[in-house]
């Protein structure tokens, strides 16, 4: 994607104006902490983000952008704070300008302002995963599974993936919910039908049979076959429409019967015992608040997340962040997947009682019908309020919520008004007393009602089928993109676990040379096992060591990047990610980062100067590839160890006639730089356990150690036969002991200056030769073209050469012969 | 070498899935119109609601 050039930071975070000069590279920033370093990943996510991490999402409860974002003093004018970066696209050979301030994160001015530019920015936009700090890190190795899926899940912009399978799922299992209800309305369209047609089976010939006998009695034809459209009493008169509509006396009573066995059924033993099962549980759910208010709540954020299409919250038209507000959201509706589970088991135990509801309403409504037609009418007002109320409780049960009048509606239940039975009573009577039909009379009616719920057979199975063709896509459409999310999700860690295993084996070959991992995607979870030196797979966090976990962290993050940008993964923040790891696997770390990700810049931070140098020696930066902040202040932001900056502010402090500061920073600088010069030129220093070296240890062994490298290349020179070199290398060297000879004369007044703390007895004319003195002694370790400190090439084995950072200073070590 | 070859890659894992899923679905007996209608849904207009991926599924309203 990216490479960035360099950085000016202005009124950010905790710094007022800084400029840093990547030019593309690898870079570090050093210092202790609270010296600024994070600052400067900050503006850097801020830059190419528009977002700060740190300042925002889980647990930073009321701090923002916005109001936290500009340097403290400038809080009230977030104009004034401002991130620039120079910012090179490999891809399209050029370098474009990126520029936001705090006053408005979402707009970016980019120079220049061309679509292809605009494009790398908005895919960086999506990337915040470009920085990666510890806090971040640990988040994919020490969290529990689910938490890991949802890190690993976002890095991969997994959530739309996870959406779009919830979508599918639910218009599925609404599809098949949608068709329950039809296929009820079938079969009790089939038993009316099955009793119309006095079989007992809906088989073609017995249909026809049946229908024949009927039609033999009034001399019409017979039926050899079915078709969708076939009247089974095709070619009969139709009534003239003087000719009032009769109750087939036969038909009537054998409905009568069905609807009597409806309603008996539900006053029956083992309706009440579902019953009573049913209430028990639903009892249980409402009385725990929790849970009766969070099934409200499952349905009223699932109604949310439809709604959600832009950046408001479609409930109280807040601006959020429209990714943060669906997974906000989304995650309150994971939390009540159990609450879901409850109602699920519900629900099936009550699908018996809406059934029997549901044939007690068809089979009531036919008899209202026929106390219509009835001479007088039968009153069966009675019957036609039961089928109300059953209708009305089958709404409540399959509706379920609010629980408590779903439990009110089921106490009912097993309940059958008397004079229900009463109505169904009088209307049997009524049917029983009516005169028999004569034959042919009988076998119009019989083919009249047959044909009719024959029709209405058809109609409920059209639908049942229709709705059924609908529900098998919605599953087909729903299990097919599981099964290719799986596998492509499958794969995609099989990929990502080989290649952090083979990082990890990298960083740990000495001891952990056989290291595997696994990675295991289930049911929205990410388990992550790792080999224990080959007794078994565990967690993490289960036996290797808090460095060896940091690793670890790093290796999967790096082998995520590798998966997900490939080739274009050319920048990274590691925000001080290796704190726990030890020196040695540090050095092997930037062995892998240098070795494995050539064309990735990585800008690191760190507060250990050792880990800085190891970068240095491993060759993962350059020379000047740094800067080293030695403090911070409100005012200034973070300072550096900077030689210039340095000098002048001695010499500032001089002009006050401060001598006490500028003593004390001239030693704070000479410790600073004889640490780097005795790593640098390999110079021997009394070992000491706690790492605490004086200055007084470390600068004469630095000097003395120049003095004999001199020496060294003179006899090499000599073997050489050089005389031109070694002329040049005795210039060097009796220049460099007249800068040392003017610090050792100068030296008691240092100490006492400095070191002793008697700076009050020296004035500013007293300590001026002192700064000079050391300040040209240390450009006699410096090469005047680069003003780099020279170094002995190799950092290990057998010195070969001292050498600047530019090449110019180049002085060989090596005798003839060696 | 250590671990995986660089690929090249555009990082859209979803876009991925998209794809390998109307991919899927085009080899099994469901019309290709829906296919059609989801790949407009997911892949050119992004949209990843329930209403849209009902309408793309159905072409209308399912029935109630």
């Amino acid at each position: 994607m990216i490479r960035v050039d360099s950085i000016t930071i202005k009124q950010f975070r905790g710094i007022r104006d800084l400029t840093l000069d990547f030019k593309g590279k690898n870079f570090a920033i050093c210092g202790s902490n609270g010296t600024g370093k994070s600052g400067v990943v900050d503006a850097l996510e801020f830059a190419l983000t528009g977002n700060v991490s740190r300042l925002s999402g889980e647990g930073r409860g009321d701090i923002s952008l916005k109001q936290h974002g500009p340097h403290v003093d400038k809080r009230n004018d977030p104009d004034k704070a401002r991130v620039t970066v120079k910012v090179a696209i490999p891809s399209q050979s050029k370098t474009i300008t990126i520029e936001r301030t705090l006053k408005s994160p979402a707009s970016v001015h980019v120079t220049p302002h061309d679509q292809a530019a605009l494009e790398v920015l908005r895919q960086l936009e999506t990337h915040p995963e470009i920085v990666l700090s510890r806090r971040e890190l640990i988040r994919y190795v020490l969290a529990t599974p689910g938490k890991r899926a949802e890190e690993v899940q976002a890095l991969l912009h997994l959530d739309q993936v996870e959406k779009v399978r919830a979508c599918l799922q639910k218009i599925a299992n609404t599809c098949e919910k949608q068709s329950t209800p039809l296929v009820a309305a079938a079969t009790h369209a089939r038993d009316n039908l099955l009793r119309a047609l006095e079989i007992s089976e809906l088989i073609t010939e017995k249909v026809i049979s049946a229908a024949n006998i009927q039609r033999a009695i009034l001399g019409l034809p017979i039926l050899v076959g079915m078709t969708e459209t076939t009247s089974l009493k095709d070619g009969m008169a139709t009534p003239g429409p003087s000719k009032p509509q009769r109750i087939p006396k036969a038909q009537a009573l054998t409905d009568i019967q069905a609807a009597h066995d409806a309603v008996t059924e539900i006053v029956s033993s083992p309706i009440g015992a579902r019953v009573a099962e049913v209430m028990a549980d639903l009892t249980a759910l409402a009385d725990d608040p929790i849970v009766a208010a969070s099934m409200k709540r499952e349905t009223f954020y699932a109604t949310g997340m439809d709604f959600m299409e832009a950046s408001a919250c479609p409930f109280c038209d807040t601006f959020w962040d429209l990714g943060e507000l669906k997974k906000h959201v989304q995650a309150k509706i994971d939390h009540l997947e159990e609450v879901s589970r409850k109602r699920k088991a519900a629900e099936t135990k009550m699908a018996p009682l809406v059934t029997a509801l549901r044939k007690v309403k068809t089979s009531t409504d036919m008899l209202v019908r026929y106390g219509m037609l009835a001479t007088p009418p039968v009153d069966m007002q009675t019957a036609r309020d039961y089928s109300a109320i059953c209708e009305a409780a089958v709404e409540r049960l399959t509706t379920f919520l609010p629980v408590v009048e779903t439990i009110t509606v089921l106490r009912n239940i097993p309940t059958v008004p008397r004079p229900v039975f009463d109505a169904i009573g009088a209307l049997e009577k009524a049917v029983a007393v009516l005169p028999e039909p004569t034959k042919q009379d009988a076998a119009r009616e019989w083919l009249t009602v047959a044909q009719e719920r024959l029709e209405v057979w058809r109609e409920a199975m059209r639908k049942q089928k229709a709705a059924k063709a609908q529900a098998q896509q919605a599953r087909k459409v729903f299990e097919i993109y599981t099964a290719t999310s799986d596998s492509v999700l499958e794969g995609i860690y099989s990929d990502v676990e080989k290649d952090f295993a083979a990082l990890y084996r990298c960083v740990n070959r000495n001891d952990e040379g056989r290291f595997e991992a696994r990675l295991l995607p289930s049911m929205g979870k990410l388990g992550f096992d790792v080999d224990f030196y080959g007794r078994g797979f565990f967690p993490p966090g289960a036996y290797h060591s808090e460095g060896h976990q940091d690793a670890m962290g790093v290796c999967l993050y790096l082998a995520l990047m590798n998966y997900l940008h490939g080739t274009q993964f050319t920048f990274a923040v590691l925000d001080d990610v290796l704190m726990s790891v030890d020196a040695g696997h540090r050095r092997e770390v930037c062995a892998l980062l240098k070795k494995e990700f050539p064309n990735t810049q990585f800008i690191m931070t760190t507060h250990d100067p050792v880990w800085l140098r190891h970068m240095r020696t491993e060759g993962l930066i350059g020379g000047r590839s740094a800067v080293h902040f030695r403090s911070w202040s409100v005012d200034e932001g973070p300072i550096r160890w900077d030689e210039r900056d340095v000098w002048t502010e001695i010499d500032d402090d001089l002009k006050k006639n401060d001598v006490r500061a500028a003593a004390a920073l001239l030693r704070h600088y000479l410790e600073y730089a004889s640490t780097e010069l005795c790593h640098r030129l390999r110079a021997p220093v009394e070992f000491r356990g706690d790492a605490q070296y004086q200055l007084g240890e470390l600068l004469p062994s630095a000097a003395m150690h120049m003095r004999k490298l001199y020496a060294r290349a003179k006899e090499a020179a000599n073997s050489w036969n050089q005389r031109e070199v070694i002329d040049q290398i005795a210039a060097r060297e009796s220049a460099f002991d007249i800068l040392a000879k003017t610090t050792n004369a100068e030296q008691w007044q240092v100490n006492v200056a400095v070191h002793f703390n008697s700076w009050d007895n020296l004035c500013k004319e007293d300590f001026e030769p002192v700064v000079k003195a050391f300040r040209n002694f240390l450009d006699g370790f410096t090469c005047s073209d680069c003003n780099e400190y020279l170094r002995v090439s190799p950092d290990r084995e057998t010195p070969e050469s001292v050498r600047c950072e530019c090449g110019r200073t180049s002085i060989n070590l090596r005798k003839k012969g060696i | 070498m250590t671990s995986s070859p660089r690929a090249e890659r555009k990082p859209d894992v979803p876009a991925q899935i998209f794809e390998k899923f109307l991919e899927d679905l085009e080899e099994v007996s469901v019309p290709v119109e829906l296919v059609a209608r989801l790949r407009k849904a997911l892949i050119e207009e992004k949209s990843f609601t329930e209403r849209a991926l009902k309408m793309a599924i159905f072409s209308e309203e399912p029935l109630p």
